[in-house]
């Protein structure tokens, strides 16, 4: 059996940043084990598989050792290979997951739009931030991941966590944030607890990160940075319940594969 | 306007094939995976680790074609070898994919290749359905110091340990190996490149695991550069110069073993897995 696979970098435009998924456009869905054996064989945090039902999508991620419920990036990826490597030319996709969520990806310009649900930071005790971190946040707060807010970008891209304090913090994964110098606000986020020191670029963590900044900063529109090594352009709209993130993509990748 | 901005663009775009194989193995989603990408002339060294480090496998090959000597009739290439960090001086499993590339799928009748690398030349044959790499033997020695350490890394007692450029652990049973959990910070912290772990085989002449935690790499899938050390030591001790291990880690590989005295051979299949173009 042949599959197509692509890879693609997500929330940039330039190969080598991003954060890269591979994408698997496929008839019908293969056994999850042929799935699963697939993805650890890529070895990227996420490989994406989609099957088109009707005019929708039906859409599965999985990590090198699990299927997950929901990724932001190899969904921009899928969304971003239909429209601009498979010929489609619609400007809406809608995507159904495994667990039943409905996910809306939009074209704005040169750009693909998500919409993902708000989930803001609120006060919570989670364990010793500044020791984890190595550098003392001005503020603290978590919401899925721990939040912790820093007063220039210097002071973010400086951090160098110690990995095993950060894991055992009482939170999913540390999101540390501070104003940008060329952009509204940038991030790091860090995930050791999930094998994943640092995520290049994190669709889920500015469910949380915009609803604060646009709060602080008052403005609903915003540009921001993840600078991890690979670095990561989000464009963010508050919108009250729900938030938007949008992002471009780069292509690497264009394959098969014999299974 | 447009035009020429289209063209600009499409002389810029670069494309690269690249194929991922499984090394030591039949099928697919065994062996150890590699990248091959074959090149037509050398591209800088930056871009060479950016596509090593977004293939994220153990290891990805380049290599560009180069005249043979006069008089051979076989394919000569300049080969280089790197991780997603780095670039290295050997890699066998890379090798192997990089033969079977050229000699099982570029149509390429000769019975062998060269390879020119950061450590000399490697040739690399047709052994029937399967390719051979010549490397050097390194039989492990008597190794008296720090046998505790190496005891409580692997948290099993092993029969006896001897040391070449890996420590060297002998047990009596496959089993006893399989079963080996080790604790990757303490093997990190021994004094040798990796740990070898090795009993006879119930059907095979030898098994064997190996831990690199010190280079990144916590259990590698399958290692030829572990048997320059195993063929030297089962050949001895079984009495025999022909040999067929298996590497018992989770993905598995299979390995058809010849020593020859300072040489060893060792022989493998590869699976075909992904093959495509990069385009930069």
């Amino acid at each position: 059996m042949r599959i197509p696979l692509y890879q693609v970098d997500a929330f940039t435009n330039k190969t080598f940043g991003g954060n890269p998924a591979a994408v698997c456009p496929l008839d019908s869905w293969l056994p999850d084990a042929l799935m699963q054996a697939i993805a650890a064989e890529n070895n990227l945090s996420e490989t994406a598989f989609f099957v088109l039902r009707g005019t929708e999508y039906e859409l599965r991620w999985f990590t090198p050792v699990a299927e997950v419920d929901l990724a932001g990036h190899p969904t921009l990826a899928t969304a971003w290979t239909i429209l601009n490597l498979l010929g489609v030319a619609h400007d809406v996709l809608v995507f159904h997951t495994k667990i039943g969520d409905r996910l809306v990806v939009t074209r704005e310009g040169d750009r693909l739009a998500m919409d993902f649900p708000s989930r803001p930071p609120k006060p919570r005790a989670i364990g010793d931030v500044a020791a984890a971190l190595r550098a003392k946040p001005l503020e603290i707060a978590a919401a899925r991941d721990g939040f912790a807010v820093f007063a220039s970008e210097d002071d973010v891209r400086a951090l160098k966590p110690d990995m095993p304090k950060v894991a055992a913090l009482d939170c999913m994964a540390l999101i540390a944030t501070a104003p940008g110098k060329d952009c509204d606000f940038v991030s790091r986020f860090f995930a050791p607890k999930h094998d994943i020191p640092e995520d290049p670029v994190t669709g889920s963590a500015h469910c949380t990160l915009i609803p604060y900044w646009a709060k602080r900063l008052g403005k609903s529109e915003m540009f921001a940075r993840q600078v991890s090594a690979r670095g990561g352009e989000l464009w963010c709209r508050d919108r009250g319940e729900r938030v938007t993130i949008a992002g471009q993509c780069a292509p690497f990748l264009q394959g098969w594969i014999d299974v | 306007m447009n035009e020429i901005i289209a063209r600009d663009r499409a002389e810029r775009t670069l494309r690269i094939p690249v194929h991922r194989i499984d090394a030591f193995a039949a099928r697919p989603f065994a062996g150890n995976p590699a990248a091959v990408c074959p090149l037509e002339h050398w591209l800088p060294d930056a871009v060479l680790q950016s596509i090593a480090a977004e293939n994220n496998l153990a290891q990805t090959a380049f290599y560009v074609a180069r005249p043979a000597p006069a008089g051979d009739p076989e394919p000569h290439f300049d080969l280089r070898w790197f991780t997603p960090a780095a670039e290295v001086d050997i890699c066998g499993h890379a090798t192997l994919a990089s033969a079977h590339f050229i000699l099982d799928r570029g149509g390429v009748a000769a019975s062998g290749v060269t390879f020119h690398t950061r450590s000399g030349p490697l040739r690399v044959t047709r052994d029937g359905a399967r390719l051979a790499l010549d490397f050097p033997a390194r039989p492990p020695g008597p190794h008296d110091t720090g046998r505790a350490a190496l005891e409580a890394a692997l948290g099993a007692r092993p029969r006896a340990v001897l040391k070449s450029r890996d420590l060297f652990a002998v047990f009596d049973n496959a089993k006893a190996v399989a079963d080996l959990r080790p604790d990757m910070a303490r093997v990190a912290a021994l004094d040798c490149f990796g740990v070898i772990a090795t009993a006879p085989g119930a059907d095979c002449d030898f098994v064997s695991r190996f831990f690199a935690p010190k280079v990144g790499v916590p259990e590698d899938p399958v290692t030829g550069s572990a048997h320059c050390s195993l063929i030297p030591y089962w050949a001895e001790r079984l009495g025999k110069a022909e040999l067929f291990a298996r590497q018992i880690s989770a993905r598995g590989g299979e390995l058809w073993c010849r020593h020859r005295g300072e040489r060893v051979t060792i022989a493998g299949h590869c699976a075909p897995f992904l093959s495509g173009t990069i385009t930069l």
